[in-house]
Order: C-alpha cells, then sequence, then structure tokens
C-alpha cells in the first residue's frame, strides 16, 4: 500500500521525471536526488484534479480561519435576535415562521446572503461560516492528537517487539472493536449532564468531540506504523546504527521516523475527511456540537422545512460534501503520488 | 481448527468483559448524579433529595462500584430482582442487563423487539452489497482500462467519498417528500409477520440507500481482486485449454477473487448487525440505532449502556467468524 522506504538511507530514487523538478531551482536538468516527498509534491502538482481539490480545501480553511473578518464584511453575526423581527409571526399572514425578507418567499435580501433560518432567524451565512471552522477545528485536533497517539503507539510496539508490541497490539485490537458510533454515543450524555450548565459548555463540547475522534481514530495509523515498523526493524541501517551504540530515542525518531513519511502523510490526509464527516455526522445525530454553529446541526434543523425552503438544507450540505469529497480525492492522490506502483 | 475457535472464543470473552466494565465504569463515575433522572421520571420532575437518596440506595449507588458490578454481572447471567422507589420490586431474568429508567421494562426485552428491525436493514442492505458490487466489479474488471471501466472507477469513487448519512439524506428527502414516490411513501419497519409487503415497501428505500452507497466500495474491491487474480498464471493456463472466457471468469477466477472481499463484508456486516444508526434515525426506522439515539436524549443510561455492549459483541463474535470462514474459503491460511 505504501511506498518502500527511500529514505536518506538509500541513495535516493532516481528521478526519472527530470522535467517537473521545480523550474525555479537550479538544478536544471540534471538528474537530481529527491526525497519521496519532493517526488510526491512534484508528481501532485502535475494531477489536476489534486490541484483543483487543494484549491478548494484552502479556501475553506481561509473561510475558517478569517471567519470573523468574513462576517464583519457581509454585515452578519451569530447574534440572535428576537424571532419575530425577521420571521413572519403576523398569524393572519401566510408563511408564519418563515423569513420575512429573503427566501423562500421574497426576493434575494443583501443584508443576509444566504437567508435566514426560520423558526429561530439565526442568519444563514453566518451559521456556515462558523460551522466550517467548528469543523475545520475539531477535525484538525483530532487528526493531529490521533495521529500523534498513533504514531507514537505503532513506533513503540514495532520496534520494542515482545510483551510490549502483543500488549499494544491487544489494545489496538480492544479498541477496533468498540463500535465508534455506539461509543460516542454512550459517552455524549455524560459529557452532557457534567457540563451541561456551565459557561464553558461549548468549549467542553468542542473539546470532548476532539477526545472522541482522537480515542476512536488512532488505532488505524498505530497499525500501519507498526506494520511498517516491524519490517523496516531488520534493515541493515538500522541493525548498524544500533551497532554503533545510537541510542534507542534517536533510533526512533532520527532513523525509522523519516522512512514513515510515506504511510504517516497517507493517514493524515485520509483521516481528515473522515472526521469532518464524523464530526457533521454527530452533529446532525444531535449528540456532536450542539452550543454553537454546525454544519451537521444545521442539515438537522433543516429537514422539516425541506419542502418549501430547500436553499436551507443545501447551504450546509454542499458545505459538508464539497470539504469531505475534496479533502478524500486529495487524500488518494497523495496516496497516489507516494505510491511508485501507480507511476504514470 | 477446534482449539483455535475455542481461542478466540476465550480472548472474545475476556475483551467483551474488559468493555463492560469500561461501560460500567463510564456511567457510575461519568454522571454528576446518576440517579437524577430515574428520580426526575418517577416522581413527575418533583424530585426531593430524599427520594433522590432512596433511588441512590436502590440502584446500589451508595455501594462500592466492584461490588454493584458484580450484581450487574450475577444478573447478566442468573438474573436478579430490581428495585425502584420503595415498594416496587421487579424481578429481571437472565440475561438482565438492567431496567430502563424510563419505561421501567427490562432493557433485554426492549431490545428484543428492536432487534428484527435492525437486521432486517442491516441483511438487506449488506445482500445489496454483494448482489450489486461484486457483478459490476467483475465487469469493469473485464473491461479494464476501457472509457466504461474509467467512468464507473471514478464516479464511484466520487460517490463513496461523500459521508452516507448525506447520501440517505438526500434519497430520502428527494424520492419521499419531493417526488412523492408512492412505493416509498412510508418507511419504517413492519413486523414481516404481520404484512410482509408492508414490511418490504418500508424498508426497501432503506436498503436501496445502504446497498447503493455500499456497493461502491465493493465494486472497488471486487475489480481490485478480480483485476489481480486475472494476472494470475493459471488464468492464463485455463485460458490456453482453450475454456470459454466467462468460464475462465466465473469458475476460475471469481472463486479466488472473492475471499479478501468476503473477508472485508463479513467484517462490515458485523457493524451493520451492531446498529444501523443513520439509516434508521433518517428512514425512521424503529430498531436498536434510533433507540439508543433516543436513550441519549432522555438519559436512559442503561439502554445506553446495553446498545454498546451489544453492538461490541456482535462486532467481536462477528469477526471471529469471519477468521473461521477465512479459513475454509481459502486453504492457504491455517490457523493456529
Amino acid at each position: 500500500m505504501s511506498a518502500p522506504a527511500t529514505g536518506p538511507e538509500t541513495l535516493g530514487s532516481l528521478s526519472d521525471e527530470a522535467e517537473v523538478t521545480d523550474p525555479n531551482s537550479k538544478q536544471g536538468k540534471e538528474i537530481a536526488g529527491k526525497s519521496p516527498m519532493q517526488i510526491a509534491f512534484a508528481r501532485l502538482r502535475k494531477d489536476k484534479i489534486a490541484v483543483v481539490c487543494a484549491i478548494v480545501v484552502l479556501f475553506f480553511i481561509l473561510v475558517a480561519i478569517f471567519a470573523d473578518l468574513i462576517a464583519k464584511a457581509f454585515g452578519v453575526s451569530l447574534d440572535t435576535v428576537s424571532a419575530c423581527e425577521v420571521l413572519e409571526c403576523n398569524f393572519a399572514e401566510p408563511g408564519v415562521g418563515y423569513p420575512k425578507t429573503g427566501p423562500p418567499f421574497h426576493e434575494f435580501d443583501p443584508e443576509h446572503p444566504f437567508g435566514i433560518a426560520p423558526r429561530t432567524g439565526a442568519d444563514n451565512l453566518a451559521h456556515w461560516i462558523y460551522g466550517c471552522r467548528t469543523s475545520l477545528i475539531i477535525a484538525g485536533a483530532a487528526t493531529l492528537f490521533a495521529s500523534v497517539v498513533g504514531i507514537v503507539v505503532g513506533l513503540v510496539a514495532g520496534f520494542a517487539g515482545g510483551v510490549v508490541d502483543r500488549i499494544l497490539s491487544f489494545i489496538i485490537d480492544f479498541f477496533l472493536t468498540i463500535p465508534f458510533l455506539l461509543a460516542a454515543l454512550t459517552i455524549a450524555p455524560i459529557i452532557i449532564d457534567r457540563f451541561g450548565t456551565s459557561d464553558s459548555y461549548e468549549t467542553v463540547q468542542i473539546a470532548s468531540l476532539i477526545g472522541i475522534l482522537s480515542l476512536f481514530g488512532w488505532m488505524t495509523v498505530a497499525r500501519l506504523i507498526r506494520g511498517e515498523v516491524l519490517s523496516l526493524r531488520e534493515r541493515e541501517f538500522i541493525h548498524a546504527a544500533r551497532v554503533l551504540g545510537m541510542p534507542t530515542r534517536r533510533i526512533l525518531f532520527r532513523e525509522l521516523l523519516p522512512n514513515l513519511t510515506a504511510p504517516i502523510v497517507i493517514s493524515i490526509s485520509l483521516m481528515l475527511p473522515a472526521f469532518v464527516a464524523a464530526e457533521a455526522g454527530l452533529a446532525f445525530l444531535g449528540i456532536g456540537v450542539t452550543g454553537s454553529a454546525s454544519w451537521g446541526q444545521t442539515i438537522a434543523n433543516a429537514v422539516p422545512y425541506w419542502s418549501n425552503y430547500p436553499l436551507y438544507l443545501w447551504e450546509p450540505l454542499i458545505g459538508v460534501v464539497a470539504l469531505v469529497l475534496a479533502l478524500n480525492l486529495l487524500g488518494d492522490a497523495v496516496r497516489d503520488a507516494f505510491d511508485p506502483k501507480t507511476r504514470r | 481448527m477446534f482449539a483455535y475457535v475455542v481461542k478466540r472464543l476465550l480472548s472474545g470473552v475476556v475483551v467483551l468483559f474488559l468493555i463492560s466494565m469500561s461501560v460500567f465504569l463510564l456511567f457510575w463515575y461519568g454522571p454528576s448524579e446518576p440517579a437524577q433522572t430515574i428520580c426526575d421520571n418517577d416522581t413527575s420532575n418533583r424530585c426531593t433529595p430524599a427520594r433522590l437518596e432512596v433511588f441512590r440506595e436502590n440502584l446500589g449507588f451508595n455501594n462500592a462500584w466492584y461490588e454493584e458490578y458484580g450484581t450487574f454481572m450475577k444478573g447478566v447471567v442468573a438474573g436478579r430482582e430490581i428495585q425502584f422507589g420503595s415498594t416496587t420490586k421487579f424481578q429481571c431474568d437472565a440475561p438482565c442487563l438492567g431496567y430502563s429508567y424510563r419505561t421501567k421494562a427490562p432493557v433485554f426485552e426492549e431490545m428484543k423487539t428492536r432487534m428484527p428491525a435492525t437486521f432486517s436493514v442491516a441483511i438487506g442492505g449488506a445482500f445489496l452489497y454483494l448482489a450489486l458490487g461484486i457483478p459490476i466489479g467483475v465487469a469493469a474488471a473485464r473491461r479494464r482500462g476501457t472509457l466504461a471501466d474509467k467512468a464507473l472507477v471514478s464516479s464511484f469513487l466520487v460517490i463513496s467519498s461523500i459521508p452516507y448519512y448525506l447520501f440517505a439524506l438526500l434519497t430520502w428527502l428527494f424520492l419521499t417528500i419531493s417526488w412523492e414516490i408512492p412505493l416509498f411513501a412510508e418507511t419504517g419497519y413492519f413486523p414481516i409477520t404481520e404484512n410482509p409487503a408492508k414490511w418490504f415497501s418500508g424498508m426497501l428505500l432503506a436498503w436501496l440507500a445502504l446497498g447503493a452507497f455500499g456497493c461502491t466500495q465493493y465494486t472497488r474491491y471486487a475489480r481490485g481482486s478480480m483485476v489481480e487474480v486475472l494476472n494470475e498464471d493459471y488464468i492464463r493456463t485455463a485460458k490456453s485449454k482453450g475454456l470459454t472466457s466467462n468460464s475462465v471468469v466465473y469458475r476460475h477466477g471469481l472463486r479466488a477473487a472473492l475471499v479478501p472481499v468476503i473477508t472485508i463484508f463479513g467484517i462490515e456486516f458485523g457493524t451493520l448487525l451492531a446498529g444501523t444508526i443513520f439509516t434508521e434515525r433518517i428512514f425512521d426506522i424503529d430498531g436498536i440505532g434510533l433507540w439508543a439515539l433516543q436513550a441519549v436524549s432522555q438519559r436512559d443510561l442503561p439502554v445506553v449502556s446495553a446498545t454498546a455492549l451489544f453492538g461490541a459483541a456482535v462486532l467481536i463474535i462477528s469477526n471471529i467468524v469471519v477468521d473461521v470462514v477465512y479459513s475454509i474459503l481459502d486453504p492457504r491460511v491455517r490457523l493456529s
């Protein structure tokens, strides 16, 4: 699945695609030694789908980072308004509960470009922008934690072998037998119960989601890394390092880790979309983010209004689908770029 | 073989034991006041400290956790008596997973009534995984490299990159709500014993959504596996013997190609049986997943923990079954 190690210890692969090296570099058309990262990156840039997906992902990341600025520029905010100011509350009129301006029953309203949510009167654009931020914060942090834990456990299990390996492998298998959704369902009510009324509810909820996602996301990385380390461990350069008397920590992080770039980058790029989807899914079920804006939560709210106000549902749905799709396709492209078998 | 199965079963029991203990501890130490929900329920939200204390005593929260865990495990094996309030006593038969705080019925009995719905969804959906995925995958592998193959592979890649619940949600919104197709008008679970036709039409949309989404993955697996097998020497031999192309592909190739697909399928089928939460929520099917979801919002802790335990048990059993079946399908695999 992943590239055999062509790390610093081998001679570096001879480039058969010299023309794709960075034109700005001084190497020109010389045959250059390139690290697997460089080769993969050069191939990624030639992959049109990957470039488009990267641009889409970049767009969402920028939206998430500059959420405050964008919201201000459009003059929208998450502040709750009294619902009857913006919604049809006059029961004699048709369309009670729907916005007074903008879709679905009126012309486009520049003050609320994405429209207004029925029932609550919240601004859809503001919720969309901050939903994007919530989604990326949770998915990004969970990916970071899960991959760090996975890498460390995998390295230790694979390298130490023996009893340590058996114990760690048992823990990996143990976590793999726990159904993720049911576990999230189990943990969610306890967190709600503990922190349901406190002021820091929002933060606690986001932190707990990151925790839940990391807790059930690290095993695949750990297994992958363990397998790679098991085979790398017997290679000559590791033996040489041992004979030279290198401390174990140095062998792990300076010798082994650089050779694991490919599987690590691949698993990270496939983990991110999974976490984005999981975050929105949990929010859709009502056990994810409920305190602040979240795409999944908006989708769940919008389902009853589908017949009259489909736009309300489409906005968050397209957000989730576009982000997950772009991340997934990018992840596949990354995997192909690292895999020497698919060299085109 | 027999020794292997026994060994796996034993380790499965150990894992299940650990999971049950984790769940138990989670509910023991997690909630700030575990007896609050049942007290609120029982007194219609007029729970006094005195009443709460009674419930704490009844539910054993005043004892040490390991004592109560022992009682719980004894209940699973032999059944036990549960007391709610000062007078009401319930007999809970083995396997006793506790009493629902909300309905005051044995959790296991309620679970049994909801199993057929979840199993219907899982079996029907899983059947479509294979029934659609394998033929499409084989056809794509035989036309490997053609335009049709490429179009199929890339479109399936896009579909499988969309989160499943959104795919299912859109299916339901368009087919049932927008276009009002009469066949899909009423989704949900209706017991098969009462009205098989209604059961079928209620389930159909859920099956189609699950099957159409899942089959994209199985097409990929089947295609990849088939492409690999068709490059094997023995396939060349079969071809040069003058066998027909169909016979080579289906009699010689498919058998070998299916082994890895079946393994993945087995594990995923176990996951489906453990709870099809999204499908049940979207198509309003009253199965274990929806039950767990409702229990979460009502903080019905015994039900939540029972569904988690059930899911883990199903996964463990299905993993063991997959390993054993794998060794039967592929004679090269030796269990030890």
